[in-house]
C-alpha cells in the first residue's frame, strides 16, 4: 500500500482543515474561469454540417434537439488507444463515454443536449454502443469536416505539416484526438461558444476525481490502465 | 438566451488561448491538491460499525470486499424518508456507472445509508442503479463524521422560520419533513485497508462533493449559460425520471 503517515483524529482534522482553505480557493478559481467562458464571444457558423443520426440525417441546429445549448464529444472511433477491428472505439473516449448516460438527464433539465460525433459509417457505432450498453446520441460525422474543424481530426496534409492542436502548434498531429465543443443556439443562428482538449475533458471524468481523493491517487504510473468497462479482469 | 457578444474566430481564438492557460493552471492546482489529500495522515477507525447488506450484517473490513481501498457516499436516505434525496440520487447517477474503473483501481465504492435496506434496495431498483448500498446499523457511524444531526443542533435552524426553498422542496419529494430531510447529511469518506487495519483518509461534503460526483456541474461550466441557479430559485436537480422538461 501507499507510503502514508498514521496520526490521531485531531492531527487529520487539523490538516484536513487546512487542505479545505486550498479545496475552497480552488473550488472559487474554477467558478472564476467558468464565469469568464460564459464571457468568451460567440462566433457564428456559416458552414452547413450534414450527420447521419439514427432517425435520419441532420444539421448541426437539429443535433440542438429542441433545446438552447449543445455540447458534443469528439469521439474517437476506428483510431485511439487499443483500437483493433473488433474493438474499434478508443479506450480513452470509451472510459469517457461512461460518464454520460448518468449525466443526460440532468444536463437535459438544464437545457443542454450531449450528442457524441465520430467519423465512422452509423453500422459501425450501432453495434459497438450496444455491446458498451450506452443509451447517449451518437452520430456519424462521416463525410464531414466537422470534427476537422472543431479541431479534432486532422487532415493527411495537416499529419505531414502540422496544425493547431489544443490552440498550439503541433508538428505532427494524430489522425484523431479527444474533446468537446459546445454551442449555442439563437434565433434559428448556431455559435461556437468553446472547445476544450485533452486534459481539459477530464471535467467530464468523474472517475478522475474520485481517484484523486483514494489514498493511492489514480497511481497513474507509465502506463494507462483504463480499459473497457467490460475488458477489466480480461487478460 | 443569455447576454453575449459576438465575435469573429480570430477574436474567439484570441480569449480562447487567454482561458486556456489559467484552465491549465487551475488543472495543476489541482494534481497539487491531489498530492495534498495523499498526504494526509491516516486515523486508524477502532469503532466497530456494523451495516446491513443484501448478503448479511457486515462491518467496515468487510465493505472493502477484498479491495484496499473504500469510497463510501453517505446517500441522504434517513429512516424517515419515503424516497432518496433529489440530490443525492443526482450524484448516485454519477457515481454508479463508474463503479468498474474504480474496482480496477482496487477503489471499492458504495453507498450507505440510515434508511431500512428494503427501501434502499426498492428505491435502487427504481432508479437503475448497478452499486452496494448499505443500511448502517445505529447511527453512530454517520454521526461520528458529522453527516447526521441531532434534532437539538437543528432546532435554531428549524425554528429560524428561514429554511431554503431547495430544503423544503427536497423534504416533500422525500416524502418527510425539513426536520426530518436536513437530520441526514451528505458526504464522502474513504478508507484505506493496511495489515488487516482501517484507516480514514478523506472525507468531504458539500461543494466538496461537486468534481469527483456531480460531472454535470463540470460540463454546465462549459455552456454558454453555465449553471444559472438564481440564489432566490429553488434548486433545478430532479431525479433522473422525474424531469419535465418545459415545452420543446
Amino acid at each position: 500500500m501507499t507510503e502514508h503517515r498514521v496520526a490521531t483524529r485531531e492531527d487529520w482534522l487539523t490538516a484536513r482543515k487546512e487542505l479545505l482553505k486550498r479545496e475552497k480557493e480552488h473550488a472559487r478559481q474554477s467558478d472564476e474561469i467558468a464565469r469568464r467562458r460564459q464571457e468568451l464571444p460567440w462566433v457564428p457558423i456559416e458552414k452547413e454540417y450534414v450527420f447521419e443520426a439514427n432517425d435520419g440525417k441532420k444539421t448541426l441546429a437539429e443535433l440542438f434537439d429542441g433545446r438552447s445549448q449543445l455540447l458534443v464529444y469528439h469521439f474517437m472511433f476506428g483510431f485511439g488507444l487499443r483500437v483493433d477491428q473488433q474493438n474499434p472505439g478508443c479506450t480513452g473516449c470509451s472510459f469517457a463515454a461512461d460518464h454520460f448516460d448518468g449525466v443526460i438527464p440532468h444536463l437535459n433539465g438544464r437545457d443542454v443536449t450531449l450528442v457524441s460525433e465520430s467519423i465512422a459509417p452509423l453500422e459501425e457505432l450501432r453495434p459497438y454502443k450496444e455491446r458498451l450498453g450506452w443509451k447517449f446520441p451518437w452520430v456519424s460525422s462521416l463525410g464531414s469536416d466537422f470534427k476537422f474543424d472543431f479541431g479534432a481530426a486532422f487532415t493527411e496534409e495537416q499529419r505531414e505539416n502540422g496544425a493547431e492542436f489544443n490552440f498550439r502548434h503541433v508538428d505532427h498531429p494524430a489522425p484523431q484526438r479527444e474533446g468537446m465543443s459546445a454551442f449555442a443556439i439563437e434565433d434559428g443562428v448556431v455559435h461556437h461558444t468553446y472547445s476544450t482538449y485533452d486534459r481539459g475533458v477530464e471535467a467530464l471524468m468523474g472517475t478522475f476525481g474520485f481517484l484523486d481523493r483514494a489514498p493511492a491517487g489514480r497511481n497513474d504510473g507509465a502506463e494507462t490502465w483504463w480499459r473497457r468497462h467490460d475488458e477489466y479482469g480480461m487478460p | 438566451m443569455t447576454e453575449h457578444r459576438v465575435g469573429t474566430p480570430e477574436e474567439w481564438q484570441a480569449e480562447r488561448d487567454k482561458l486556456l492557460a489559467e484552465e491549465k493552471e487551475l488543472t495543476r492546482r489541482g494534481d497539487e491538491l491531489t498530492k495534498k489529500r495523499q498526504e494526509l495522515p491516516w486515523v486508524p477507525v477502532e469503532k466497530e460499525y456494523a451495516f446491513e447488506t443484501e448478503e448479511g450484517t457486515k462491518t467496515l473490513a468487510d465493505l472493502f470486499d477484498g479491495r484496499s481501498q473504500l469510497l463510501i457516499y453517505h446517500f441522504m436516505f434517513g429512516p424517515t424518508y419515503e424516497a432518496g434525496c433529489p440530490v443525492c440520487s443526482s450524484i448516485a447517477d454519477s457515481i454508479a456507472p463508474q463503479v468498474p474503473h474504480l474496482e480496477a483501481r482496487d477503489v471499492t465504492a458504495m453507498f450507505v445509508s440510515r434508511g431500512p435496506l428494503e427501501k434502499l434496495q426498492s428505491y435502487r431498483q427504481r432508479m437503475g442503479w448497478d452499486i452496494g448500498w448499505a443500511s448502517t446499523v445505529g447511527s453512530d457511524f454517520n454521526r461520528d463524521i458529522g453527516f447526521l444531526h441531532t434534532e437539538e443542533e437543528l432546532k435554531p435552524f428549524l425554528e429560524s422560520g428561514e429554511i431554503p426553498l431547495t430544503v423544503t422542496q427536497n423534504a416533500e419529494m422525500c416524502d418527510t419533513d425539513a426536520a426530518g430531510y436536513v437530520a441526514e447529511g451528505p458526504g464522502l469518506s474513504v478508507y484505506a485497508m493496511s495489515d488487516g487495519t482501517v484507516y480514514r483518509t478523506y472525507v468531504t461534503t458539500a461543494r466538496g462533493l461537486e468534481q469527483p460526483a456531480m460531472s454535470f456541474y463540470g460540463l454546465l461550466d462549459r455552456t454558454p449559460v453555465g449553471r444559472n441557479e438564481p440564489p432566490d430559485e429553488p434548486l433545478w436537480i430532479r431525479r433522473h425520471d422525474e424531469y419535465q422538461e418545459a415545452a420543446r
